[in-house]
């Protein structure tokens, strides 16, 4: 059996296709591919980086900052051209991303904050998206009624659109929280939503004119439970933010009551990184692209009115 | 030559292993690669050493990745509240030890296997550090003499690494120097003939989850250290890891029994294997597979054993 073991490894090795001469090496680092934002980003990037001919490394940190700090450490050691992290966490892996500074390796990051040792964060304005939905939100129950809201404080985005939502409230005192669902675990968290939200929904049912959600994952299970608790379209406003398919379908779907999001442009983002780096590996001065620390991409708030056609975008 | 096989045969697979890698993979052999796979092989192993030390004791404690991230969280928290780092890491490893009390008197006085003791001790682990942060990480604002234990060098070796051969050594001399070592073997090997002997061996398999929840906390804390950031995830991850590693480490040396050298030998198997894939180019889902791989074929060596420490022999 360990003859096999070793054969199998050695021929997985063999296996591995060479890449073309000269081709320039890019590692992309995603922190949790099993979250469809951070897969969308950097299978974006990945196909936007082969259609330029480039040799791609394509690494999930599934989660845990041991793992991409060390996936960081590796590709350095590749000697990688390039490096995209999607999602990253460049502060815990700061050790990491200053030994690839030191090596002249250019890293542009994607919805990850910024750290010293990074070119550039490609990233939409959370708290223009926050303010964006919130707005519209209010906006919709003519600033008026009682909501109902599930947080997240456990994502750097998530956080700030609660935190906006929050002045938005304190200046528009004609809507009232009702309840708010604090979502705290990371890898159970449908469960947690469903069961925070459904208490909160049975305790004030026909109290409530909207649900503010703090992202599209959230909004698809409170979704699920208002039409399982009979609740029809235009009954209730419910809110998220992302965007993608899913969202767009729902907002189509005449059953649903998912009324709008804010949908964050994730593939046009991860090509973004991978063209910066392009012009960033042919010469071009980093504040030719951008000048600060950020390169900003516009979100795009889509309900009934704008929603693409299945298979389309908003932009 | 069969006994030789048997005893070494994947200490041979992994030396060929590691030569195809050197031979394929661009700088797999630099020196400063090596030293990062020792290094990040040394996280896992610290918690590794712990779950064997348990697993010689017949007992599986499938809280360690938990538990390292309780230990993590608590010193975490502690810092953050403006306390002195040795007193948050003191902090951080007695709640560790308390867990593996705790997984010790669950297993031996209520008599609940070791499978399920000490999955529930994990849960509460999870829970306990979600209560502490919130979901939040804490990130940054670690004193630099803290940070400088996962992340300061003797020499040219990493201090994760001299951390881990003071616990190696340690370990070793308990279990080949000590009669409670010999008692550990006795235990877990036959633990009626241990009885007989006039062994006490509900103290013995306490000792041994204690000692394992002991490793798992110094894991956190070196992790915490190295990383200068601690999360209420930070460690979960390295339980199936750890477990591979482990199982890895039963096929050799003393195949079908827990032995610490097969456990570092596993860990290096682990750390070089994802180095040299990534260093190879291969996405992120061939280093699943073929860490999954590795450990069904050993599982395949090592099932009766890990049959016994999960359900439990006598007590």
């Amino acid at each position: 059996m360990r003859t096999l073991v070793t054969l199998a490894a050695a021929a997985a090795i063999a296996l591995a296709a060479p890449a073309p001469a000269g081709a320039v090496k890019l590692g992309i680092v995603a922190f949790q591919m099993s979250a469809e934002t951070h897969a969308r980003t950097a299978n974006a990037a990945k196909a936007a980086a082969e259609d330029k001919g480039w040799e791609v490394t394509l690494l999930n940190s599934a989660g845990s900052v041991p793992d991409h700090a060390a996936q960081i450490e590796n590709l350095v050691q590749k000697g990688v051209d390039a490096i995209v992290l999607a999602m990253g966490k460049p502060l815990q892996a700061e050790a990491q991303l200053a030994a690839a500074a030191a090596k002249k390796i250019p890293v542009v990051t994607v919805m990850s904050g910024t750290s010293p040792h990074t070119l550039f964060d490609v990233t939409v304005n959370e708290f223009e998206v926050g303010a964006k939905i919130g707005v519209y939100l209010l906006g919709l129950m003519n600033y008026q009624g009682n909501i109902l809201m599930s947080r997240y404080e456990g994502h750097q985005g998530t956080k700030i659109r609660g935190r906006v939502m929050d002045i938005i409230l304190e200046e528009n005192t004609g809507v009232k929280v009702l309840g708010t669902h604090s979502m705290a675990r990371t890898q159970s968290w449908r469960e947690d939503v469903k069961a925070g939200m459904e208490a909160l929904i049975l305790r004030h049912a026909g109290q409530f004119r909207a649900i503010w959600a703090s992202f599209d994952g959230q909004a698809f299970v409170i979704d699920d439970i208002l039409q399982a608790q009979g609740y029809k379209k235009g009954q209730v406003f419910l809110t998220g933010v992302d965007g993608g398919q899913e969202a767009f379908r729902r907002i189509r779907d005449p059953n649903s009551l998912f009324t709008a999001t804010v949908a964050i442009p994730f593939e046009l983002m991860g090509e973004a990184a991978v063209d910066a780096l392009d012009d960033i590996l042919s010469g071009t001065p980093k504040n030719e692209i951008t000048p600060g620390p950020y390169l900003f991409m516009d979100a795009v708030l889509v309900d009934a009115n704008n929603v693409p056609a299945e298979g389309e975008w908003p932009w | 030559m069969n006994e030789f096989l048997g005893r070494y045969g994947t200490v041979l697979a992994a030396l060929a292993l590691f030569a195809l890698l050197a031979l394929l993979a661009p700088n797999f052999t630099a020196p400063m690669n090596l030293v990062n796979v020792v290094k990040q092989a040394s996280y896992l192993a610290i918690l590794a050493v712990g779950f064997t030390l348990a697993l010689l004791a017949g007992e599986l404690d499938l809280s360690v990745g938990q538990v390292a991230t309780l230990a993590s969280v608590v010193c975490a928290a502690l810092v953050f509240a403006g306390q002195p780092w040795p007193l948050a890491a003191f902090a951080g490893l007695s709640a560790a030890l308390l867990c593996g009390v705790v997984n010790g008197i669950a297993v031996t006085r209520f008599k609940i296997p070791s499978l399920i003791a000490t999955l529930a001790v994990g849960v509460i682990a999870t829970g306990i550090a979600f209560l502490i942060t919130g979901g939040v990480a804490y990130v940054g604002r670690f004193p630099a003499d803290f940070v400088a234990l996962g992340r300061g060098t003797l020499g040219p070796v990493p201090l994760p690494v001299v951390w881990l051969g003071l616990l190696l050594a340690t370990a070793w001399f308990l279990v080949e120097r000590t009669r409670t070592g010999a008692a550990l073997v006795a235990t877990g090997e036959a633990p009626e003939a241990a009885r007989l002997a006039g062994i006490d061996i509900a103290r013995i398999k306490l000792l041994g989850l204690v000692l394992s929840a002991g490793c798992a906390g110094l894991c956190g804390l070196v992790l915490t250290a190295a990383l200068a950031s601690s999360s209420p995830t930070i460690a979960n991850e390295f339980l199936m890891r750890g477990i591979a590693a482990v199982l890895l480490g039963m096929t050799t040396i003393e195949p079908g029994r827990p032995n610490l050298a097969g456990t570092l030998l596993g860990t290096l198997v682990i750390a070089g294997l994802g180095n040299g894939l990534t260093l190879l180019g291969f996405p992120y889902y061939v280093q699943d597979i073929a860490l999954g791989l590795i450990m069904l074929v050993s599982v395949g060596f090592s099932a009766r054993f890990l049959t016994e420490a999960a359900f439990g022999g006598a007590r």
